[in-house]
């Protein structure tokens, strides 16, 4: 099956809950989803077999537009669907999917530490990356994260660059 | 090694400076006497803040920065970065280009697929075949080197094709090369399936079903292991691979063995490609141009890395530098099954069972620190600049 058709099969697994979709190239499939029907949409394409959860990116594109997109790619073959939820900057939030499928634990993990969404029903520790005494609150992925107050720590570190 | 007590079991602690591992991780393995009840891992060692890096770099910058992620399959970070960043500009890069981009890619995969032999090997116990593997893996090390100019991050891609050519002399030499390779690894796939010793260590160890693969998002050789059709060679071939198509090695037995079995016939098959490829490789330019900003836009990149499934999501506003690059690293999908496998093992097993999954810790880890400009010390990009005009001036 060629990679427009298994899309043509996603959309219309989850049409009911796609606010609006697009196709930025070949082969892929955007569909921005509301995040309160997220887990719906998602428990679909698992239910149904279609692909796998392959990559869960945050994207903070500008800090004045007040949101960040949470982007879950699924792939089948050489098909990309991507699920795009939109959240707001102050109290992000989305709920875990770690419920469907327990694979996403890393990446949510990763998600909260990088851009500081929280993500709701998510087991785990604080830290997947970071340093323990990372401060609180700074998620470096924001594009308005302030690393310099971690430069002046790191003047006082011994270890030489 | 400490343990403690934690109600009537014990955890035992190991690493991130490892007994049995060459890269930094910390696993907590819950232990009931020798067998492992519970596992967790913290991650983050070697996390050096490249995607963030990233986004303070112009796109010429970001090729060799995203080329370190990992020291062991470099080619193919660079490769995945290169195709993304071709695809948003739109151009066309020139068959010869794509075809040598394969060539170096399947050399780095036999690379480091006699790297895990051997690596394997050491945690069973195993050290005769880990130096004879290592000695052998010397040849294909030799040929990069040749090829390239260095025997790691070989820096063959450009954006919008390579800076590598292949004359008749490697052309030879690769063929001579992969004729003594070939004739040694038919002798360590002997010696991974008879040797009762070492099966003793693999044979039905850390078995994954189809279903657990799937579940657990396993990718690569270790998901090929486990009976999971996939591979972006020829799932969505990439760069020259609809030229030079792989034929999928897939198994579903699914223990420890099986990844041996499977990560070695995979060497046949890149034998065979390159063989392909120096037989057939077609004339032309090496190099296309690509403009210095790259048109706004998002694209996904997939690759094959020779652990399994690498993906770029890219986005360009229009600037000459990215406004985001996120890097999923294949060891980031297979950790997880470690911890999963784990319990119901023996504690002795642990090393093997984590090592079955080639996992690469530098991949694992790779995003978000802190730049520390020119600080204390450090260089400015201008002092390092200058540093290096001035050191290649002083070469005769």
């Amino acid at each position: 099956m060629n990679a427009e058709s298994t899309l043509t099969i996603a959309a219309k697994l989850i049409e009911a809950w796609t606010v609006e979709t697009r196709t930025p190239e070949a082969n892929r499939l955007d569909v921005m989803v509301d995040g309160a029907h997220l887990l719906e949409a998602i428990r679909v394409l698992v239910d149904e077999g279609w692909g796998y959860l392959a990559a869960i990116t945050g994207l903070d594109t500008s800090v004045d537009s007040g949101v960040m997109e949470v982007l879950y790619h699924f792939c089948e073959g050489a098909a990309v669907l991507t699920l795009r939820v939109s959240v707001p900057r102050d109290g992000a939030s989305v709920s875990s999917i770690c419920g469907i499928i327990p694979a996403a634990s890393f990446y949510e993990r990763e998600l909260r530490e990088m851009f500081g969404v929280r993500v709701e029903g998510m087991q785990g520790p604080k830290h997947l990356m970071l340093p323990d005494d990372w401060p609180e609150g700074l998620y470096p992925l924001r594009k308005d994260a302030d690393l310099t107050m971690k430069e002046a720590e790191a003047n006082g570190d011994s270890r030489e660059g | 090694m400490a343990t403690q007590e934690k109600g009537r079991k014990f955890i035992v602690p190991i690493g991130p400076q490892h007994p049995a591992l060459k890269e930094p991780g910390h696993f907590e393995f819950t232990v009931d006497g020798e067998i492992v009840t519970d596992a967790t891992v913290r991650l983050g060692y070697v996390h050096r803040g490249i995607e963030k890096a990233t986004e303070s770099r112009s796109w010429v910058q970001n090729l060799y920065l995203l080329e370190r992620i990992c020291g062991i399959c470099s080619h193919i970070h660079a490769l995945a970065y290169c195709l993304g960043v071709e695809k948003l500009a739109g151009v066309t890069v020139p068959p010869r280009a794509q075809a040598v981009r394969v060539l170096v890619a399947e050399l780095e995969r036999i690379h480091s697929h006699l790297l895990w032999v051997g690596v394997a090997a050491h945690e069973a116990g195993f050290d005769t075949l880990f130096m004879y593997s290592w000695r052998d893996r010397e040849t294909v090390m030799d040929l990069l080197e040749a090829l390239t100019g260095n025997r790691v991050n070989y820096s063959a891609n450009l954006l919008g094709g390579v800076k590598i050519d292949v004359t008749d002399e490697q052309s030879d030499a690769i063929w001579r090369g992969l004729d003594f390779l070939e004739d040694r690894t038919r002798h360590y796939l002997d010696i991974t399936t008879s040797d009762s010793v070492f099966l003793r260590r693999t044979r039905g160890i850390g078995v994954t079903t189809p279903e657990q693969a799937k579940r657990l998002g396993l990718v690569g050789p270790t998901a090929r292991a486990s009976g999971i059709w996939h591979d972006l060679r020829v799932d969505a071939p990439y760069a020259g691979y609809a030229d030079y198509p792989i034929t999928m090695i897939v198994s579903d037995t699914g223990d420890l063995e099986t990844r041996f079995v499977v990560r070695i016939k995979e060497l046949f098959e890149s034998y065979r490609v390159i063989r392909h490829i120096l037989d057939t490789l077609p004339d032309g330019e090496l190099v296309t141009r690509v403009p210095r900003r790259i048109k706004a836009g998002e694209t996904i990149s997939r690759v094959e890395a020779p652990r399994g499934e690498l993906f770029y999501f890219i986005r360009s506003n229009g600037t000459d530098s990215p406004e985001r690059i996120k890097v999923r690293t294949p060891t980031m999908c297979n950790m997880a099954s470690v911890l999963a496998l784990a319990v119901g093992h023996q504690l002795a097993d642990m090393p093997m069972i984590l090592v079955g999954v080639d996992p690469c810790f530098s991949c694992n880890d790779r995003t978000v620190v802190v730049d520390q400009g020119g600080a204390r010390g450090g260089w400015t990009w201008e002092q390092l600049r200058q540093y290096g005009i001035d050191y290649y001036r002083r070469q005769p």
